[in-house]
């Protein structure tokens, strides 16, 4: 077991000058579940691939514990993947495949059977040890990629989106099963996904990246409670958070008519009079039209647990209700609200929005990032 | 390449599924009457060979001709080997010679440069496989005097390196871009993970990738074997001494200006074409596709 360490590494592709992974500082406990998260083409698989030596590191250094592996060929690195499309040998049966490194290591036969053995117990592959993989179907597939990570007990296992080719179902199964046995065996884990609930339920921390640059690294309550960022605010949660440009005023930010205080240590930290509201979907009160934010309901979509309703506001809708003049320049928002499950909410019902008390997340517009609390 | 493993076409695909059954068997009729005249028009002509190379001298000659043999002469094939027209021992270890040392040159060379543009991109890379393309577009025929005149340059003419040189060079284009495609059908996280379970480049490349490209290994050998086998023009022009020549321009020896000896013609074809025949049927069970199924996805 062991920490993994990325210090300033970056790649650059051939032909590309901006680098695929720009700059990237993380560091990884040992035995520590780390999701990389981030929109397709963002670096996550080139950031896997160079702790896995498959890619050059062009300037940093990466090691593992102690040890700088910037420059050791794959081979040498104690590390175990799982690829994005399994990559298993395929003309070796499942068995083979899963004991492929006990057998490179030269250990004894019998030794070896044995972990193999141990492996399929674990991952239900007993039956299929004899297969080759062309007879298997996708999920087990995925299972002989896993099986030939962990009978490995490798210092870091990195996975690239290894339920990305599962069906929803199978991969809410493997999902847990996955993070389960990490746990189990405490083996460092890098884990690539682009799908934020995954991250968001697997990880111990995760790591956020975009265009190569790493946005934030926390727990997931951290990404999700305190996003660093207008990119995170909104790459993280589903639905996602609902982001409103603003124009501070004396009062605050200005949302259909209403303002939206501001501590004098966020008016200090402005940029510019605009501002990005954030309120997740889940951080609004429903009103009675009248009060609050004047929205009408657009669509509703009802997931039997939680409804939710996607209203529009507009000038007109808070200053006819609150008979007062609002600022005619303001562009109308669409807002996703969550309201309970079964709820009695019509479209074209008139509705008041008001944020919760500490749900409340502000950006600079300019600069994207987060004002201070 | 795709045609060699390629299963056949049956019968049942050939005809439309949705005729009535009596028209249907009518048309499975017709198509094996047809295919089978087709298949003799093919054969037909080793029939020829075949028959002749038990004929004796008159009889082959003999107007109007015979079918078959009225006397046997299967001593055609002991007589062969010692004949005033040409050495036909030494000719036969050379096309032995020629072929097995071309053919392991060709696959020396196209091996690497077919897993090197398989897995690596460089600059000239397409440039690089069209010029490969080009070189078997030019027939050895059309550069045997330029060789002739460089194989003298370099002392080596008339030898039978500069025919294994000519047959590797000739085939090498060939054999490259069959390997090219095996070795990139291969998906390059196959050898990856391969590495990762702690294998050397070269413990990959054996245990891995040479398994998986195997088919594409074997079909190389083949046609680049079979080629050069075959080979006839470049050897007349650059083997003038007998006992280095092959035996496709022996051959030739025994069709002379006054008399030819058909029966040898026909018996040296025979022997000529039997090792490749047997080679062929030999390997044919490893030119099965899909072998790289089920890796990934
Ligand atoms: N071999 C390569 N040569 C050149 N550019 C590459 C290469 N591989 C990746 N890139 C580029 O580097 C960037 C990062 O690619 P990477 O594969 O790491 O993305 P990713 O985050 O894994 O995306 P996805 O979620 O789609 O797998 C992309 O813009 C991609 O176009
Ligand atoms: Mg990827």
């Amino acid at each position: 077991m062991a920490t993994v360490t990325f210090d300033g590494a970056s790649r650059y592709y051939a032909g590309n000058d901006k680098p695929a992974v720009d700059q990237l500082d993380l560091e990884v406990e040992d035995g520590e579940f780390l999701v990389l998260v981030g929109p397709s083409g963002c670096g996550k698989s080139t950031t896997l691939r160079m702790l896995a030596g498959l890619e050059g590191v062009d300037e940093g250094a990466v090691r593992i514990g102690e040890r700088d592996v910037t420059n050791l060929p794959p081979k040498d690195r104690d590390i175990a993947m799982v690829f994005q499309n399994y990559a298993l040998y395929p003309h070796m049966t499942v068995a083979d495949n899963i004991g492929f490194h006990l057998k490179i290591k030269k250990m004894p036969k019998a030794e070896r059977a044995e972990r193999v053995l141990e492996a399929a117990k674990l991952l239900d592959l007993e039956p299929y040890l004899e297969r080759k993989p062309a007879k298997l179907s996708g999920g087990q597939r995925q299972r002989v990629a896993m099986g030939r990570a962990i009978v490995r007990r490798p210092q870091v296992f990195c996975m690239d989106e290894p339920l990305s080719n599962l069906d929803a179902k199978l991969r809410v199964q493997t999902r847990t099963q996955i993070a389960s046995l990490q746990r189990r065996l405490g083996v460092t884990t890098i884990y690539v996904t682009h799908d934020q609930v995954e991250a968001m339920t697997m990880g111990d921390r995760v790591a956020v990246l975009k265009d190569g640059l790493l946005q934030q690294c926390d727990t997931p309550i951290g990404l999700f409670g305190r996003p660093k960022n207008l990119f995170v605010a909104g790459f993280i949660g589903s639905p996602a958070m609902n982001l409103i440009p603003a124009t501070v005023n004396g009062d605050g930010a200005v949302i259909g008519g209403q303002p939206i205080g501001l501590t004098p240590a966020q008016r200090e930290a402005l940029t510019s009079p605009n501002v990005v509201v954030g309120v997740r979907p889940e951080g609004w009160t429903l009103k009675p039209a009248g009060e609050g934010i004047g929205a009408m309901v657009e669509v509703v979509e009802e997931l039997g647990s939680d409804q939710f309703l996607y209203c529009s506001t507009s000038a007109e809708l808070t200053a006819a209700d609150a008979s007062e003049a609002a600022d005619e320049s303001e562009a109308p928002h669409t807002i996703t609200v969550r309201a309970p499950g079964m709820s009695a909410f019509q479209r074209g019902e008139k509705v008041g929005l008001v944020p919760q008390p500490g749900a409340v997340h502000l950006f600079d517009a300019e600069t994207g990032d987060r004002l201070p609390d | 390449m795709s045609t060699v493993v390629d299963r056949p076409v049956t019968v049942t695909e050939v005809d439309g599924g949705g005729d009535p059954p009596k028209a249907r068997e009518r048309r499975r009729w017709g198509l094996t009457i047809v295919g089978s005249i087709v298949a003799l028009i093919f054969l037909f002509p080793y029939l020829i060979m075949l028959i002749g190379a038990f004929k004796t001298r008159p009889e082959i000659l003999r107007v109007p001709p015979t079918y078959l043999p009225q006397e046997w002469a299967p001593s055609n094939f002991l007589t062969m080997w010692d004949t005033p027209e040409t050495p036909l021992p030494a000719n036969l270890l050379s096309t032995v010679v020629i072929s097995l040392c071309g053919t392991a040159l060709a696959l020396l060379a196209a091996l690497p440069a077919a897993y090197y543009t398989a897995r690596h991109n460089f600059r000239l890379k397409l440039p690089f496989l069209l010029l490969v393309l080009i070189t078997q577009m030019l027939q050895p025929t059309v550069l045997a005097s330029g060789l002739f005149r460089e194989f003298i340059t370099l002392e080596i003419n008339d030898t039978w390196l500069t025919m294994i040189l000519v047959n590797a060079a000739f085939n090498l284009s060939f054999a490259v871009w069959i390997m090219h495609s095996f070795f990139a059908s291969v998906p390059k996280e196959i050898e990856e993970a391969a590495w990762l379970d702690g294998c050397s480049r070269g413990q990959s490349l054996t245990r891995i990738m040479l398994p998986l490209v195997w088919p594409g290994i074997v079909t190389a050998v083949i046609f680049t074997f079979i080629a050069c086998w075959n080979e006839f023009a470049a050897s007349l022009i650059l083997l003038p001494t007998d006992t280095n020549q092959p035996l496709t321009v022996a051959l030739t020896r025994f069709i002379g200006q006054y008399e030819s000896a058909w029966q040898y013609v026909f018996a040296v074809s025979l022997i000529g074409i039997v090792p490749v025949v047997a080679l062929f049927a030999l390997i044919e069970k490893h030119l099965v596709s899909g072998l790289t199924a089920g890796g990934v996805k």
